[in-house]
C-alpha cells in the first residue's frame, strides 16, 4: 500500500494533535514535534519528488473506495514539488519563530501544522470537493496565524483577508456545485472524463463552472486584480508567517495548472481551453502592476508583498503559455521565487528590529547594527529575487523568455520581463542603499530605543542564511531540477497519464 | 418547483451580496450569512429536486426512487465549515472592534 | 582546467579577503594578491598554446534544459583580456594598499574587487554565451558595489544606483539578445554561433537581436546615449576607476563587440549602429573632456571617446580595423590605467582633483610629473608611445571604411576633429597641473608619494613606451592571437611599425596635434564661450528625473489602487466572478434544459413567500442589527423547512441546530458590537451595489435552473447501491457517505471545526478581559430565575437527546455532528442561564482538549486500517470482528463519528463559552492594556 501517500497530510495532523495533548505547557515539546514534523514533511516530499522524476503518478484510495466514489489522493511531480517546498519553506519559518515569536500565544505550532496540512491535502487530493475542504483549512490557519499577534494592523488587515476570502469560498462552492451539476462527479479526473464528454448544449453551463473556478483560484493566488488585498495582508503578519503565508498564494497557482490542464485542457471536448486565454493577458498585467507597487512602496515589507504579486505573474506568465517550456519554466521558478520572499521576509524583519522607530520604512533611520552581515543578506537576496545572476530567479527568467520565444505575444512578454527586471533592480539598489548606505550612527549617549541597539543571534540568523543555502544549491542543481519540471509538464499537458492512473482498469 | 428553488436562491443571494458591500463588519457577516444560506441551497438544487424518498434505505424501494445523496453530504461539510468560518469572523470583528475602535470593515482608516 | 581554476581562483579570493577581516591590512592585500598571481602564473602557462593559436574550450554540463553550460574558452581574444584583468589587477591591488586610507576596512574593498575580478575573468573567458550573459550582470553587481564604496556621500551611492541601473538593464538587453541569438543558431557555444554568421545575417530576428546585444555592449562601454554613467560612477575610490573604468569592466562591451564580430559583423545595421555611434562617442566625448574641470572628470569622459573609437573600429566591420580595435584596447588600457592612477596619487598627495586649483606641481612632484606627462602623451596619440600607434591605424581606418561612398570625408573629418579635442585635453591635463600656476589654494602641499604607489604606474607607462618603440617584437605576437579570434580566415596585413611614409593618416594626426596645440591656446575663451552655451541637461540628470517620475508615478498609482478599501476589493472579486458566469453564456447563449418542471404546491409558495420577505427583511432592517438577525434566524428557519421538503432531513437538522448557535453567537456579539449602523453609503454607491448584488443573485439562480432543468447522470447511484450492509453498513446514506465514502472530507472539517475554535480562543484571551465597551449593565437581570430553573432539567434531557441522535445517526438522519451541536446547545444554556462562574464550578472540562481528544479519535479510528494494511480511513474492515460489540466496521464508523461529536461540542463550547465570557468583564485600566497589547515589550 501506499501509506506514504498520506504522510504529508497525517504527519502534521498528528503532529498538530500531539502538540496540543503533550506538549500542553512545554515548549520545547511542541517546538520538536514541531520540527520533527516538518522534517518528515521534507523527508517525504523528497522522496516523492524522486519518485515521480519520471511521470509516474501515483495513488492512494482513502477510504479503500475506488475513484470516483471515494476521495482518492494523487500524486504527480507537481503535487510532489509542492510538498517538498512546503516542508522546506515551514521549517525555517519555524526555526525563526522559535527565537520569540512561538511564545507570544498558545498555538503557534498547533496552527503552523494546521496549515501545513492543509496545503498538503490540497495539493495532493484528487478531488475537486475535499480539494475544497483543505482549502478552508489552510485559509483558517493562515487566518489564526495572521491574526496571532492581535494587533491592530492584522487585524484590520485580518478583517480584510477572512472576508475576501469567505467570498471566494462560497464562489468556490458555487463553481463546485456547477459543475458537479454538469458532469455529476466531484472526482477532477472523472469529471476531466465527463467533461469531454459533454454536448453542446452544456457548453456554456461547463464553461462557466471552468472560469468560475478559475475566479476563485485567481483570487488565491493574487492575480490582477485580485492581487490588491496581499501586500496589505502579508506585510501586517509577523514575519514567519509572512515567509510561510509566501507559499500559500502558490496553492493557488497550483490549482489554476491542475484544473487547467487536466479538467479544461485542450482536450475537453466543449470545455476545450475554458481558461487558457485569460491566463496570459492577467499574469502580464499583474507582473507590471505588481513591480510598479514595488517600486513605490514605503516600506520593506510592503515591498516583499508587491514582489509577490510579482513573482506571481511571471510564473503565471509562463504557464499561461500552456506550452511544455512554459510550463517548465513556471514550475521551476515557483520555489526560487517561494524561497526567495521568504527569506526577505525575514530579513526585512531583522532589518526592521535594527532600526529603531522606523522598523522597515524606506526612511533615513539608524544604521542597523549589523549593517555588514544584514546589508551582505539583503544584497544576496535582493539578487535572486530581482532574477539576476548568479541565482536560480536568473535561470528561471531565462528559461522563460526561451520558453516564450514561439509565442504570438514575444514581444510583449519580453518587454514586460525585461522592464520589470530592471525596476526591481531600481526598486532593490533605492531600498539598499537607503537603508545600509545613507544610515545615520544612532546618536552618542542616547538611550537604546527599542531593540536597535540588539543585533540579531546566530539562531536567528540560522533560518535566513539556511533559505539562502536553499537557493544556491537550487542554483546549482538546477541542470536535473529543469528536467523534473520538463518531465511534470509534459505530464500535465497529458492528462490522459493522471486519468488512467486515477481511474485506472474502470475505464 | 424548480422555478421557485432558482428564484429563492437568487433573492438569497442578492441580499447576501449586498450586504456583504456593506460598511460594517456586523453587516457584513449577516450578509455572509445569507450567502452561505444561499449557496446551500444552490448545491442542493445541483442534485435536481424531483421528488424522492430522503436517501435512507428502507426494503423494497427502489434506488432510482431517492434523491441524490451526495449534494447533502456535500451541503452538510458546507454548512459545518461556513458554521466554523462564521464564528471566526464573529469573533475577529469584535477583536478589531476592540482594539481598532470601530467596526468599519477598513478599520475607520478609509472613509468614503 | 587550469581555466577552471583561473576562473574559479578570484572568487576564492573572496572568501579569503573576507576571512581577513580582522587581520588587518596587509593580509587583506595578500588575501587579494596571492590568488591573482596564482592565476596570473596559470594563465601565462596557457601562453605557447593559445599565442600558437589553439582554442581551449573546457564545457561542463550545467542546465541542459536550457542550453546553458558551464563552458570556458581561452582563445587569443580571451587571453588578452584575461591578461589585462589579472596584470592590472594585480598593479591595482598594489595600488590599492598604498591608496586607500589607513582606517578603510580594506578586506572589504578587496572582496569587492575579487568578485568583481573573477566576473570579468568568467565574462571574457565563457564559451556559453547564456554562462557570459550571468557573469556579465554580476560585473555590473559587484560594480555597484564598489562604486558605491564611500557610502556616506551621497553622490557616490547615485552613481552606484545609476551605474547599476543603466548597465543592469544593458544586461538584462544583452542576455535577451543571446537568448535569440542562440536560438538562431540552435546553440548557445561560442564555437557554433562564430561559425554561423551568414546564418545569423540573414535571418528574420538579426536586427532585434543586434540591437538587443548591442544595448548591452554600449551601456557597458559607456557608448552614447548611455555613457552618463560613467563620469558619474567616478566617486568610486580611484584604484576602482583605473581598474573598472579605464581598464576592464568599460571593456567588456568592446570585448562583446569584438568577440560576436565574426558572428554578427556581416550586416549593414552592424555597420550604421555601431560604426555610428562609435564615431558619434568618440567625437562627442572628446570635445566634452576638453571642458572637464575635474582630472577624473576629464579622464572619464576621454575613455568614453577613446571606447567610442574602439567600438567605431569594430563598426567597420573590416578584419582590419578590428585588429587595429584590439590593438587600441590594448594600448588604452595600458595609459588610461596609468593616467587614473596618476590623477589618484594627484589627489591622495594634494587633497584636490580640480585641475583649475592644481598647478606647478612639476616641482614638487617630479616622478609623477614624469610619468603623467608619458601617459598623457601615449593618450593624445604622440610618436614613439603605443597610442600613437593604433590611433593613425584608426585614421587610416576612416579613409577606407566602406558603405561610405557618398560622402568620403565624413569620417576622416570627423575623427580628425576628435582627435584635436583629444590632443588638447590631453596637453590640459599636463599642463593644467604641472606647469600653469593654479588658482587657488591646494588642501595641501603635494610632493611625490612612496615608491609602492608610484610603481604600478611605472610599469605601466613603460608598457606604453616599449610597446610605442618596439610594437613588432612586443606586442605583435599577443595582437596576431587576438586577431585571429575576431577575424574569420587569414589576418589581414596590417604592418605595426612607427614611419609609414608620408601618408594621408600622418597629416591627420599632425594636424590634430597642431591643431589640439591651437585649441588648448585658445582654452580661456572656448571655457567662456561654452560656459555660455552649455545645455544645462545632462543625461545623468536627465536619467534622475526619470527615475523618480517613474518610482513617483508607481507610487501614486499603487496608493490610488490599493487604497485599502475592502469594498472595492469585493466589487472587484464579484464583479470578476459575474464576467466569468456571464461570459460563457454570452457567447454560447443561456438554455434550459429537457427535463420536465416539477409541479409546486400552495405550501411550496407559501414557504417561498415567507422565505423571500424575510431575506429582504434582513437586508431592510440591517441597520437594526437585533431586528435583522430575527429576520435571518426566521430564513434559518424556513431553510431548514425547504430541506425537509426536498427530501434532505439530515440537512435540515444541521441547519437548525447550526442555526440555532449562529444566532446565539451573533445575539453574544451584539454586547460589543453597536446595535445599530450607521448610513454611510452614498446613493451611487448603493446603486451599484445593488446591480451587483442583483446580477449576482440572478447569475446563481440562473445558473441553478439551467442545472436543475438538465437531466443527471451522476456517480451517486453508487452510493445508494452500496451504503447498506455489508459494503457501507448503515442506512443513511448520507451519514454513510460523510463518515466512509467520503469520510476525509468529514475529517477535514473536524480540522476546521477544531482550528477556529483555538483561534477564537486566542484572539479572545488577548483582548478579552478589556470588552469594555457595550457590555450593558445586567446587573439585576443577568440571570432570569425562569430560565435558571428550566434549563437545568432541560440540560439532562437535551443531553440524552443528543447521543439517541449521535446513535441512529448511522440508520436514520442524525450523526456526530447533529449530536455533538445539539449537546453544545444544551450546555450553553446553562452558562447564559446561570452565567460562567456557576458554569465553570459544574465543568471543569477544558473543551479545547474536548475537542483535540476528539480530532484524535477520528485520527485513531481512520488509522486502525493500518494494521490491516488498508488505507486511511477504511472503515470496512472486513472479517475482523470487535468482541462483545459486533462488526468492526459498526465500530469504526461509531469511533469516527463519536470524534466528530466530541469535536464539535468542545470547538462549539470553546467559541461560545469564550464568548459568553465577555459580558464578565470588568473594565481594565489603559496603561495595563497597553502593555498587554504588546506583550514584547520588557
Amino acid at each position: 500500500m501506499n501509506h506514504w501517500i498520506a504522510l504529508p497530510i497525517l504527519l502534521p495532523f498528528v503532529s498538530a494533535i500531539l502538540i496540543e495533548i503533550v506538549g500542553r505547557g512545554r515548549i520545547a515539546v511542541r517546538r520538536g514535534m514541531g520540527l520533527a514534523s516538518c522534517l518528515g514533511t521534507i523527508a517525504v516530499g523528497a522522496a516523492m519528488v524522486l519518485l515521480t522524476r519520471h511521470g509516474k503518478v501515483y495513488t492512494y484510495a482513502l477510504g479503500d473506495w475506488e475513484a470516483p466514489f471515494g476521495v482518492v489522493l494523487v500524486l504527480d511531480g507537481l503535487s510532489a514539488l509542492l510538498v517538498a517546498l512546503t516542508g522546506v519553506v515551514s521549517l525555517f519559518c519555524l526555526l525563526y519563530a522559535m527565537n520569540r515569536h512561538d511564545t507570544r500565544g498558545k498555538f503557534f505550532h498547533f496552527f503552523i501544522q494546521m496549515q501545513v496540512a492543509g496545503i498538503c491535502g490540497a495539493v495532493l487530493t484528487g478531488d475537486l470537493f475535499s480539494l475544497f475542504v483543505f482549502f478552508e483549512i489552510m485559509l483558517l490557519s493562515s487566518y489564526n496565524l495572521l491574526v496571532y499577534t492581535g494587533d491592530k494592523q492584522s487585524l484590520r488587515a485580518g478583517i480584510h483577508y477572512v472576508i475576501l476570502n469567505l467570498t471566494g469560498s462560497v464562489l468556490f462552492l458555487v463553481a463546485i456545485g456547477t459543475l458537479y451539476g454538469v458532469t455529476g462527479t466531484l472526482n477532477m479526473a472523472d469529471m476531466a472524463l465527463r467533461v469531454s464528454e459533454l454536448g453542446a448544449e452544456d457548453i456554456a453551463l461547463v464553461r462557466a463552472g471552468a472560469l468560475l473556478l478559475t475566479v476563485v483560484f485567481l483570487l488565491k493566488s493574487a492575480i490582477l486584480p485580485l492581487y490588491l488585498w496581499l501586500p496589505n495582508v502579508y506585510s501586517s503578519a509577523m514575519a514567519p508567517v509572512a515567509a510561510l503565508f509566501a507559499i500559500l498564494t502558490k496553492v493557488g497557482v497550483y490549482a489554476i495548472l491542475r484544473v487547467s490542464t487536466l479538467i479544461f485542457g485542450p482536450e475537453a471536448g466543449v470545455a476545450a481551453d475554458a481558461i487558457e486565454p485569460y491566463l496570459l493577458p492577467l499574469a502580464t498585467l499583474t507582473l507590471l502592476l505588481g513591480m510598479t507597487g514595488a517600486l513605490g512602496s514605503t516600506h520593506l515589507r510592503k515591498m516583499m508583498g508587491y514582489l509577490i504579486v510579482a513573482s506571481l505573474g511571471t510564473m503565471l506568465m509562463a504557464m499561461g503559455l500552456f506550452t511544455e517550456t512554459g510550463i517548465a519554466s513556471g514550475l521551476y521558478y515557483l520555489p526560487h521565487s517561494t524561497v526567495a520572499i521568504a527569506m526577505l521576509f525575514l530579513l526585512a524583519d531583522l532589518i526592521g528590529r535594527q532600526r529603531g522607530p522606523e522598523d522597515d520604512h524606506l526612511v533615513v533611520a539608524h544604521m542597523p547594527k549589523q549593517s555588514g552581515v544584514l546589508g551582505l543578506i539583503f544584497f544576496v537576496g535582493a539578487i535572486a529575487v530581482a532574477g539576476l545572476p548568479p541565482f536560480s530567479g536568473f535561470l528561471g527568467k531565462m528559461w522563460i523568455l526561451q520558453a516564450s520565444l514561439p509565442a504570438p505575444q514575444v514581444v510583449i512578454i519580453w518587454a514586460v520581463i525585461l522592464s520589470t527586471s530592471v525596476m526591481a533592480l531600481v526598486a532593490f539598489s533605492r531600498a539598499g542603499s537607503l537603508i545600509f548606505w545613507k544610515g545615520e550612527e544612532p546618536p552618542k549617549g542616547e538611550p537604546p530605543r527599542g531593540d536597535s541597539q540588539m543585533g540579531a543571534t546566530a539562531f536567528e540568523f540560522l533560518p535566513v542564511v539556511g533559505l539562502l543555502i536553499c537557493i544556491v544549491l537550487y542554483t546549482a542543481f538546477a541542470g536535473p531540477v529543469a528536467e523534473f519540471c520538463t518531465v511534470t509538464a509534459q505530464n500535465l499537458l497529458t492528462p490522459s497519464v493522471y486519468i488512467e492512473a486515477v481511474l485506472g482498469a474502470q475505464r | 418547483m424548480e422555478a421557485l428553488i432558482a428564484s429563492a436562491i437568487a433573492v438569497l443571494g442578492g441580499c447576501g451580496i449586498y450586504l456583504v458591500l456593506r460598511e460594517r463588519t456586523f453587516t457584513v457577516i449577516l450578509g455572509l450569512a445569507l450567502l452561505a444560506i444561499a449557496t446551500n441551497l444552490f448545491l442542493l438544487s445541483m442534485g435536481r429536486v424531483a421528488p424522492g424518498h430522503a436517501p435512507v434505505i428502507e426494503e423494497g424501494i427502489e434506488l432510482s426512487a431517492y434523491v441524490d445523496p451526495l449534494p447533502q453530504a456535500v451541503v452538510l461539510t458546507a454548512i459545518v465549515i461556513g458554521f466554523a468560518m462564521m464564528a471566526f469572523v464573529v469573533v475577529l470583528s469584535i477583536s478589531a472592534h476592540f482594539v481598532t475602535g470601530t467596526d468599519h470593515i477598513d478599520g475607520g482608516e478609509h472613509t468614503q | 582546467m587550469a581555466v577552471l581554476l583561473i576562473v574559479l581562483l578570484p572568487f576564492i579570493g573572496v572568501l579569503l579577503a573576507v576571512a581577513s577581516g580582522r587581520l588587518g591590512r596587509r593580509a587583506a592585500a595578500v588575501a587579494a594578491a596571492g590568488p591573482t598571481l596564482v592565476a596570473f602564473a596559470l594563465l601565462m602557462s596557457l601562453a605557447p598554446s593559445v599565442l600558437a593559436g589553439e582554442v581551449l574550450v573546457l564545457s561542463r554540463p550545467w542546465v541542459p534544459a536550457l542550453g546553458l553550460t558551464f563552458g570556458l574558452r581561452v582563445d587569443g581574444l580571451g587571453f588578452l583580456f584575461a591578461l589585462l584583468i589579472l596584470g592590472i589587477g594585480l598593479l591595482v591591488i598594489q595600488y590599492a594598499y598604498f591608496y586607500m586610507s589607513r582606517g578603510d576596512p580594506l578586506w572589504r574593498f578587496f572582496s569587492y574587487l575579487m568578485l568583481f575580478m573573477g566576473a570579468m575573468l568568467g565574462v571574457v573567458l565563457s564559451e556559453n554565451v547564456l554562462l557570459m550573459a550571468l557573469f556579465w550582470e554580476v560585473t555590473s553587481l559587484s560594480s555597484f558595489l564598489l562604486i558605491g564604496y564611500l557610502s556616506d556621500r551621497s553622490a557616490a551611492r547615485r552613481g552606484a544606483r545609476m551605474a547599476l541601473t543603466i548597465t543592469g538593464l544593458g544586461g538584462f538587453c544583452l542576455f535577451a539578445g543571446l537568448v535569440i541569438l542562440g536560438q538562431i543558431v540552435g546553440s548557445y557555444e561560442l564555437t557554433d554561433i562564430l561559425a554561423s554568421g551568414e546564418l545569423i545575417v540573414g535571418h528574420d530576428w538579426y536586427l532585434p537581436m543586434l540591437i538587443l546585444v548591442l544595448i548591452g555592449a554600449f551601456t557597458k562601454s559607456a557608448q552614447f546615449p548611455f555613457h552618463f554613467w560613467l563620469p558619474n560612477a567616478m566617486t568610486a575610490p580611484t584604484p576602482v576607476s583605473a581598474y573598472l573604468h579605464s581598464a576592464t569592466m568599460v571593456k567588456a562591451g568592446v570585448f562583446l563587440l569584438a568577440r560576436l564580430h565574426p558572428a554578427l559583423s556581416g550586416g549593414d545595421a552592424w555597420f550604421y549602429l555601431v560604426g555610428g555611434v562609435g564615431m558619434a562617442t568618440m567625437f562627442f566625448a572628446a570635445y566634452v573632456a576638453f571642458f572637464r574641470h575635474d582630472l577624473k572628470a576629464l579622464l572619464a569622459y576621454s575613455t568614453i571617446s577613446h571606447l567610442g573609437l574602439i567600438t567605431a573600429l569594430f563598426g567597420f566591420g573590416t578584419a582590419g580595423a578590428a585588429v587595429v580595435g584590439i590593438f587600441h584596447i590594448m594600448n588604452h588600457a595600458a595609459f588610461k590605467a596609468s593616467l587614473f592612477m596618476t590623477a589618484g596619487i594627484i589627489d591622495h598627495q594634494t587633497g584636490t582633483r580640480d585641475i583649475r586649483i592644481l598647478g606647478n606641481l612639476r616641482r614638487a612632484m617630479p616622478y609623477t610629473m614624469v610619468l603623467a606627462l608619458l601617459g598623457s602623451a601615449a593618450m593624445a596619440g604622440i610618436p614613439f608611445l603605443n597610442g600613437f600607434l593604433s590611433k593613425e591605424l584608426f585614421l587610416k581606418e576612416t579613409l577606407t571604411a566602406p558603405m561610405m561612398a557618398g560622402t568620403p570625408w565624413l569620417l576622416p573629418t570627423v575623427a580628425t576633429v576628435g582627435a584635436i579635442f583629444s590632443m588638447a585635453y590631453s596637453v590640459r591635463l599636463v599642463h593644467g597641473v604641472f606647469f600653469e600656476p593654479g588658482q587657488g589654494k591646494m588642501p595641501k602641499e603635494g610632493h611625490d608619494p612612496s615608491a609602492g604607489m608610484l610603481l604600478p604606474v611605472a610599469i605601466l607607462v613603460a608598457i606604453c613606451v616599449v610597446v610605442g618603440v618596439a610594437p613588432q617584437w612586443t606586442a605583435a605576437p599577443l595582437l596576431a592571437a587576438a586577431a585571429q579570434s575576431v577575424v574569420v580566415g587569414e589576418l589581414p596585413a596590417y604592418s605595426l611599425t612607427l614611419w609609414h611614409g608620408f601618408t594621408m593618416e600622418l597629416l591627420m594626426s599632425a594636424i590634430a596635434i597642431g591643431g589640439g596645440i591651437f585649441v588648448y591656446t585658445q582654452r580661456a575663451r572656448l571655457y567662456d564661450l561654452a560656459h555660455r552655451i552649455w545645455p544645462g541637461l545632462t543625461g545623468g540628470a536627465v536619467f534622475e528625473k526619470t527615475v523618480e517620475l517613474v518610482v513617483g508615478a508607481g507610487a501614486r498609482l499603487t496608493a490610488t489602487l490599493e487604497n485599502g478599501s475592502l469594498q472595492r476589493y469585493l466589487v472587484l472579486l464579484l464583479v470578476m466572478a459575474l464576467a466569468a458566469g456571464a461570459l460563457p453564456f454570452i457567447q454560447y447563449g443561456f438554455s434550459s434544459g429537457p427535463q420536465e418542471l416539477t409541479p409546486t404546491n400552495p405550501v411550496a409558495i407559501a414557504v417561498w413567500a415567507l422565505l423571500v420577505v424575510a431575506a429582504l427583511a434582513t437586508v431592510l432592517t440591517h441597520r437594526n442589527r437585533i431586528t435583522a438577525i430575527i429576520c435571518l434566524s426566521v430564513v434559518g428557519l424556513l431553510i431548514s423547512i425547504v430541506f425537509v421538503y426536498l427530501s434532505a432531513p439530515d440537512l435540515a437538522l444541521t441547519q437548525l441546530s447550526v442555526e440555532v448557535v449562529t444566532i446565539l453567537l451573533l445575539l453574544l456579539a451584539l454586547f460589543v458590537l453597536p446595535k445599530t449602523a450607521p448610513r454611510e453609503s452614498s446613493r451611487l454607491r448603493k446603486g451599484r451595489d445593488i446591480a451587483v448584488a442583483a446580477l449576482g443573485g440572478l447569475g446563481m439562480g440562473a445558473i441553478s435552473w439551467a442545472v436543475m432543468t438538465r437531466p443527471q447522470d451522476s456517480i451517486s447511484d453508487f452510493f445508494l447501491e452500496h451504503a447498506t450492509y455489508p459494503v457501507g453498513g448503515g442506512t443513511n446514506v448520507v451519514n454513510v457517505i460523510l463518515v466512509d465514502f467520503r469520510g476525509f472530507d468529514t475529517f477535514g472539517e473536524v480540522a476546521v471545526l477544531v482550528l477556529a475554535a483555538f483561534g477564537i480562543y486566542t484572539m479572545l484571551r488577548y483582548a478579552n478581559h478589556t470588552f469594555v465597551e457595550g457590555v450593558p449593565d445586567t446587573a439585576d437581570d443577568r440571570y432570569p430565575v425562569v430560565l435558571v430553573s428550566a434549563s437545568r432539567p432541560l440540560l439532562a434531557l437535551i443531553l440524552l437527546m443528543s447521543i439517541f441522535i449521535f446513535l441512529r445517526g448511522h440508520y436514520l438522519p442524525g450523526g456526530g455532528f447533529i449530536g455533538g451541536l445539539v449537546a453544545s446547545v444544551a450546555l450553553i444554556m446553562q452558562y447564559l442561564a446561570s452565567g460562567i462562574d456557576w458554569a465553570n464550578e459544574r465543568m471543569r472540562l477544558n473543551f479545547r482538549v474536548v475537542a483535540v481528544i476528539g480530532f484524535l479519535i477520528a485520527m485513531v479510528a481512520g488509522s486502525v486500517a493500518f494494521v490491516m494494511d488498508l488505507p486511511f480511513l477504511t472503515m470496512a474492515l472486513l472479517g475482523m470482528d470487535v468482541p462483545l460489540v459486533g462488526e468492526s466496521d459498526f465500530v469504526m464508523t461509531l469511533l469516527f463519528d463519536l470524534g466528530i461529536g466530541l469535536a464539535v461540542v468542545g470547538s462549539t463550547m470553546t467559541i461560545l463559552s469564550e464568548l459568553s465570557h465577555m459580558q464578565e468583564v470588568e473594565p481594565y485600566d489603559e496603561a495595563q492594556r497597553a502593555k498587554e497589547s504588546d506583550p514584547w515589550k520588557p
